[in-house]
């Protein structure tokens, strides 16, 4: 019999136990949905996390105080000294309160230097940055993060109004969108020069980041900044520093391995479900030879060579397993589809997840095909004839 | 030695049940030459299973030798058996073994279609060998909706639809009123008319009478070989 005769029959007999087969898929549609929506969202985690990180420049240098007098405003100007680089900005960060009328809450009193905003372009909501004239000395301006806005339940309206930072009168200039953001949330900025008014920290500053003028320079930069940090403050080369220097890209590597890991993970746990969804196609398969017994040794009688038993037989576990990965794969996009809205990142049909998850169910169906069919195939016709 | 479509030659058929082996046949002669329709009569136990299966090319002989259409069946891989039966052998069942979920005529197709024959020649042939045997206008009915005198004709149409060398009919109506039973009978000796060889395997007397020769087997052994109408 030819190919296309034998998968016919395979269909037919899939089509006379439409229930049986769709229960039967039912372990690898679960299996491979799971894998295509949990790849999603690992997807989409990293999409997220990468795009705030990149936001910030993989050519840059974040050098951050671990003790609250580790870093001074003139660490900056000595860095600044330094070949193929510039100063971005400085921040001087420490917790505070913020009330407006009767509301009084905690948040994180962040003083930034002027160059912050270009720098890190956060999504603004209301009003504006920061602006050349709130650097000017007497100014107090402050711009609220959206988690800090949301705590003191600031509306459209405030803009321009008076707010209190640690019980001191700032007028409020912008409140930022930063919500899908990193690290930014309970927070409001204002100037260094108000920053030191709030909180007597003068010279100290919590972190500076500098930028290398190509990415190729950043890790020879590090190398550089560090020493000359270590020589201002007669550091050895083996003593322990008070201060972090982060490079963006190596953090941005490091996410995307804590990423990676936690996709192959989450793949892992999926594939799981996607053996077990197997084990489900072989047992009924071999439930299906044996109540076929008689049918099989029919065929062997009327001319079926083991060959066409097997094929039909192998066929047909394939073909309930890859039908189970197609479903599984629109029924995963689907739930992708709707996490990307949720989430907030971009949903995309990716080529691989489509074939890693039709080739899975394949693979699937010929593993835990193979020993059903075989059985079939097997079979003596004569036995198979007088099994009742 | 042309004409003989079966010959075997001291055939012995032992099976191991448990660990007793039980002689299903012993040192069996038998010829049937082309055109002949014999019955092979006995009661269950006789052999004549066993000896429907060595005919049928199910099965191979523990000793002596088995020739179908001349080739001896004793050394044949499984491949070459199952294409020996497909060419020499058409199989009509006592239940009449219709394939599930299948139509009529898509039974009477499947034994060329393993032949490697054409889908459309196939439904040609099976169509017209239907069609003879009066079941021209339900081609395309499921078994659930035929009679079993229906089912039992288009079993005989599968058997007949490859030309084999041999009809191989096992108790055909075993599972028949006596009078759809006297039918399919009746088509038996019209195909023995035609000139087909037909080997009838029954145990009931009054059907093997309808052969013109009767072999009757009892316990493993050629008890009576009979000729001529009763």
């Amino acid at each position: 019999m030819r190919f296309l005769g034998t998968a016919a029959l395979a269909l037919n007999r899939i089509w006379a136990t439409k229930v049986r087969s769709m229960l039967t898929m039912l372990g690898v549609v679960i299996g491979v949905a799971a894998i295509v929506a949990l790849t999603s969202i690992v997807d989409g985690a990293s999409q997220g996390i990468n795009k705030s990180l990149a936001t910030l420049g993989t050519n840059q240098l974040n050098i951050t105080a671990m003790d609250p007098d580790a870093l001074t405003e003139l660490d900056a100007n000595a860095l600044a000294e330094l070949e193929n680089v510039s100063v971005m900005f400085v921040q001087s960060q420490n917790e505070g309160t913020i009330a407006t009328g009767d509301t009084r809450v905690n948040a994180r009193l962040v003083g930034v230097s002027s160059k912050y905003f270009q720098a890190v372009k956060p999504e603004i909501a209301l009003g504006s940055y920061l602006s050349s004239s709130s650097f000017a000395q007497t100014a107090k301006d402050v711009v609220f993060g959206a988690d800090a806005a949301n705590d003191v339940g600031l509306t459209a309206d405030m803009l321009g109004e008076t707010v209190k930072l640690n019980g001191q009168d700032f007028r409020l200039v912008g409140v930022l969108d930063d919500q899908a953001g990193f690290g930014t949330s309970g927070r409001v900025y204002v100037t260094l020069d108000s920053a030191r008014k709030l909180f007597s920290q003068y010279p100290y500053v919590s972190s500076i980041v500098i930028q290398a003028n190509t990415p190729e320079q950043v890790d020879a930069l590090q190398l550089t900044a560090d020493s000359l940090l270590r020589e201002r403050y007669g550091l050895g080369a083996d003593t322990d520093a008070r201060y972090t220097i982060t490079n963006q890209a190596s953090l941005i590597a490091a996410v995307s391995s804590i990423t990676d890991t936690l996709g192959l993970l989450l793949t892992g746990i999926a594939a799981i479900s996607l053996i077990v969804g197997g084990i489900g196609i072989m047992n009924i398969m071999l439930v299906s030879v044996r109540e076929r017994t008689r049918e099989i040794g029919v065929r062997r009688a009327i001319g079926a060579k083991q060959s066409n038993i097997l094929t039909q037989f192998l066929i047909e576990a394939i073909v309930l397993s890859l039908a189970g990965g197609v479903i599984g794969l629109i029924l995963g996009e689907i739930a992708a589809f709707f996490l990307a809205i949720l989430g907030d990142w971009v949903f995309a049909i990716k080529l691989d997840t489509v074939v890693l998850a039709l080739g899975f169910s394949l693979l699937v169906g010929v593993v835990f095909g193979v020993w059903p069919a075989r059985t079939a195939a097997k079979l003596e016709p004569i036995d198979a004839l007088r099994f009742e | 030695m042309a004409n003989e479509v079966v010959r075997l030659d001291k055939v012995r058929r032992d099976y191991l049940v448990g660990d007793q082996v039980t002689t299903a046949l012993d040192g069996v002669d038998l010829v049937i030459e082309r055109g002949e329709f014999v019955a092979i009569v006995g009661p269950s136990g006789s052999g004549k299973s066993t000896m429907m299966n060595l005919i049928g090319c199910l099965d191979r002989p523990s000793a002596g030798t088995v020739l179908i259409s001349g080739d001896p069946t004793n050394e044949l891989s499984d491949n070459e058996l199952t294409s020996l039966r497909s060419k020499a052998i058409g199989f009509v069942f006592q239940q009449f073994q219709l394939l599930p979920n299948t139509t009529a005529i898509e039974n009477v197709m499947a034994p060329l279609l393993y032949q490697g024959i054409s889908s459309k020649q196939a439904k040609k042939s099976a169509s017209q060998m239907l069609t003879k045997l009066g079941l021209g206008d339900r081609l395309n009915f499921d078994r659930n909706r035929l009679s079993g005198g229906q089912q039992q004709r288009v079993a005989i149409a599968r058997a007949l639809v490859t030309s084999p060398d041999i009809v191989l009919a096992d108790e055909p109506t075993g599972a028949l009123d006596s009078k759809t039973g006297a039918a399919v009978i009746d088509l038996l000796k019209d195909l023995h008319r035609e000139g087909r060889t037909i080997v009838l395997i029954t145990h009931d007397l009054e059907i093997a009478a309808s052969a013109p020769r009767r072999v009757f087997l009892r316990d493993g052994q050629i008890e009576r070989d009979e000729r001529g109408i009763r």
